[in-house]
């Protein structure tokens, strides 16, 4: 596998988006970190890359559910119900710890819900688990196997 | 009834103790129920046959599915939970030996939540369970349990 | 409003609006001879048919119908039934010659306020005001049943926007509250040192603003959500309750060394989750609070009176008396927040969970003497929901 892996960020507070890239960039992986502010441009880049575009499909997805005009839980609801798309894995990343929300993603087929902390140490520290996991553990579609 | 937090589904007896060694040691789940074949493993979680006195409010939060079961096989219990509404949200993790692509990819078409690779090496293999268990109970938000609705066709 | 059969000259005369449904004219003089002996001054109408009784009633207002029992081609009785199928509420007395007890009877039964004998005249006036009263008591309690209905429907509404408001601002408050939060973090971590003294003294109690408002947001969140989502009651053993509350508190039970004893606890049809979070919250406390020897809890319930008392006893500092009520305000706290963690919510939310469910809690303690919190639940499953909050609303509109 030679390209790094693509890490596509959907959030719509470019606070958050810095601090999850440069935590995300910081471990030292060869990563590539698309940062996209709004719902609606995700969906449309995520299609062109189905479609064999300049910009690759990503291996991991994640979301923030409080995002403009199209939130969250549509963008979540498009990407698992596109056949081209739906085998990406989606975290959810939000600031939300209510059990609605929870149980409203995981129906939609998010691949994981984690609540953003409210403070930089443990933001950090749970940005870290979910790289370590994801990226360490875990084996992505895109990638294949070894 | 008990609740269960990790429903462990796996036929090798080496793993399953290797498995069950690696989660207990961090204390990250107590109650941890095996079953050995993919129709024990549906049984367990729709919550009939020899397990009909549970429900859905019981568990289990984590299932650590492998793919090569007898009787029926993993991608069959993984299209069957994640297919039926009152089962969708439960968090499945594969946990297989299998190099296939096909499975990999069709793990995730299927729902999965993720696919994870046995390492060979026991040491790393226990390292990987612990890592799992880490992050699906303790970062990971689970959804919460709901009683499975009883007999007859009332849905949740 | 009295009367008075000796009926003074020099008091004015009573204005009496009165329907005569009668064909003799000899009768209506009598009567109306009767009812200005009575104190009244009548103005009457008169109705010999059917159709001129609807069309009366339809056109005007009447403080009284007299209605004679034999008319030429119908019947009085029949003039009521046409006002309770017109659903007026308008007083209906007969007069009328001899009527034989079970006809007088039945003829109360069907509505009539009273009736009046032809040759007892004198006693009409009485029988008019009392039938009069009579319907101005009727009147006032429909008017006081509407306004508790509309005031139960206010107070619904208030409760449903206040905890939509709670939980929306608390929501949105998070995602910016975070941004300050992390943000002077990072600014301390960047310049920590580089800058002087002050600055980094500034920055620390800025982060600690943040953390704190965060802590007191995530909280009133937490509370606001106690009772919105209302999950399904089912028939659960209690013990069955301590036992996740104790496996949600695992590891602060084995820090503490805590002991818990149950003693056997009643089965109930209820919510098991919002239980859980009491008996979650009270052990927390019990085990937070401990004094110098490793807590001990007990657990225990008795019937009483309809009631189901729960007890949690511990052997912990205790509470002054004089506190007792305090500590179930939200964030109202005793310590310092250097002395023992937390935010003063569990209490609060205990609280409401149990008052929503029916019951009451409360404290009974000495300080260095221990704690017992009790809080009592109903021993069967009350009214419905919509039932229980009426009685609630009525209870609070006649304060």
């Amino acid at each position: 596998m030679n390209s790094p892996l693509e890490i596509l960020l959907i959030d719509d507070n470019p606070a958050d988006l810095e601090l999850l890239r440069e935590t995300l960039v910081d471990q030292g992986r060869v990563l590539c970190v698309r940062c996209v502010l709004d719902g609606q441009a995700a969906l449309a880049q995520l299609r062109d890359t189905s479609k064999g575009a300049a910009i690759r499909r990503p291996d991991l997805i994640v979301l923030d559910l409080n995002l403009p005009k199209k939130d969250g839980g549509a963008v979540l609801a498009e990407i698992k119900s596109d056949p081209q798309l739906r085998s990406i894995p989606v975290v959810i990343f939000t600031t939300s710890q209510a059990p609605n929300d929870i149980e409203h993603s995981y129906m939609l087929g998010a691949n994981c819900f984690v609540t953003k902390p409210g403070n930089l140490h443990d933001f950090r520290a749970v940005v870290n688990r979910l790289e370590e996991f994801w990226l360490d553990v875990a084996r992505l579609p895109r990638q294949g196997m070894p | 009834m008990k609740q269960v937090d990790i429903l462990l589904v796996e036929d090798n007896k080496d793993d399953v103790e290797l498995t069950l060694h690696a989660l207990r040691k961090e204390n990250l789940a107590n109650n941890i129920q095996v079953v050995v074949d993919g129709e024990e493993a549906l049984d367990f979680i729709f919550g009939r046959g020899p397990f009909s006195d549970r429900t859905l409010a019981d568990g289990p939060r984590l299932v650590l599915l492998d793919l090569k079961l007898p009787k029926v096989d993993g991608l069959e219990v993984l299209r069957q939970v994640k297919a039926d509404p009152r089962t969708k949200s439960i968090p499945i993790v594969i946990l297989t030996s299998s190099k296939e692509e096909r499975d990999l990819v069709e793990g995730y078409n299927l729902g999965t939540n993720s696919y994870i690779q046995k390492p060979v090496d026991f040491d790393q293999f226990r390292e990987t369970v612990n890592r799992v268990g880490l992050y699906w109970l303790v970062v990971n938000q689970a959804p919460v349990v709901k009683p499975i609705a009883a007999a007859a066709g009332k849905s949740s | 409003m009295s009367h008075s059969s000796n009926h003074l000259a020099s008091t004015p005369a009573e204005k009496l609006k009165v329907l005569l449904v009668e064909d003799d004219p000899v009768d209506k003089e009598l009567v109306l001879c009767a009812l200005r002996n009575g104190g009244f001054d009548p103005q009457a109408d008169s109705a010999e048919t059917q159709e001129q009784f609807i069309a009366c009633i339809e056109k005007n207002s009447y403080h009284v119908i007299l209605a004679d029992y034999n008319l030429c081609s119908w019947r009085g009785t029949e003039a009521l039934d046409l006002l309770q199928k017109g659903a007026m509420d308008i007083p209906f007395i007969l007069v009328t010659g001899a009527l034989g007890d079970e006809m007088a009877v039945d003829c109360i039964k069907r509505g009539t306020a009273d009736y009046v004998l032809k040759d007892h005249l004198p006693r009409l006036p009485v029988a008019v005001r009392r039938a009069i009263r009579e319907k101005q008591l009727r009147e006032a309690r429909r008017q006081a049943e509407e306004e508790l209905d509309r005031k139960i429907e206010e107070l619904a509404r208030s409760n449903r926007d206040l905890e939509q408001f709670a939980y929306v601002a608390s929501h949105d408050l998070q995602e910016p509250l975070r941004m300050v939060a992390t943000y002077t973090q990072l600014l301390g971590e960047r310049y920590r040192g580089k800058l002087d003294e002050k600055a980094d003294k500034y920055i620390a109690y800025a982060v600690d603003g943040a953390v704190r408002m965060q802590a007191l947001i995530n909280d009133l969140l937490i509370y606001s959500r106690v009772g919105r989502q209302r999950g399904e009651a089912q028939r659960i053993a209690c013990t069955t309750v301590v036992e996740r509350a104790l496996r949600n508190l695992q590891a602060a039970v084995n820090e503490a060394g805590a002991v818990v004893k149950c003693d056997e606890l009643p089965t109930l049809y209820i919510e098991p989750g919002p239980l859980v979070q009491v008996f979650q919250n009270l052990i927390s406390n019990a085990i937070k609070f401990h004094g110098p020897e490793p807590p001990r809890i007990e657990i225990s319930a008795v019937e009483k009176g309809g009631q189901w008392v729960f007890s949690v006893s511990d052997n912990g500092i205790g509470i002054d008396p004089q506190h007792a009520e305090d500590i179930f305000v939200i964030f109202k706290r005793l310590h310092s927040r250097s002395e023992y963690p937390g935010s003063g919510l569990g209490l609060a939310i205990c609280k409401k969970i149990i008052e929503q469910a029916g019951g009451s809690i409360w404290a009974e303690s000495q300080p260095g003497k221990g704690s017992t919190f009790k809080f009592t639940l109903p021993a069967r499953p009350t009214a419905e929901p919509e039932e229980k909050h009426e009685l609630a609303a009525r209870d609070l509109v006649n304060r």
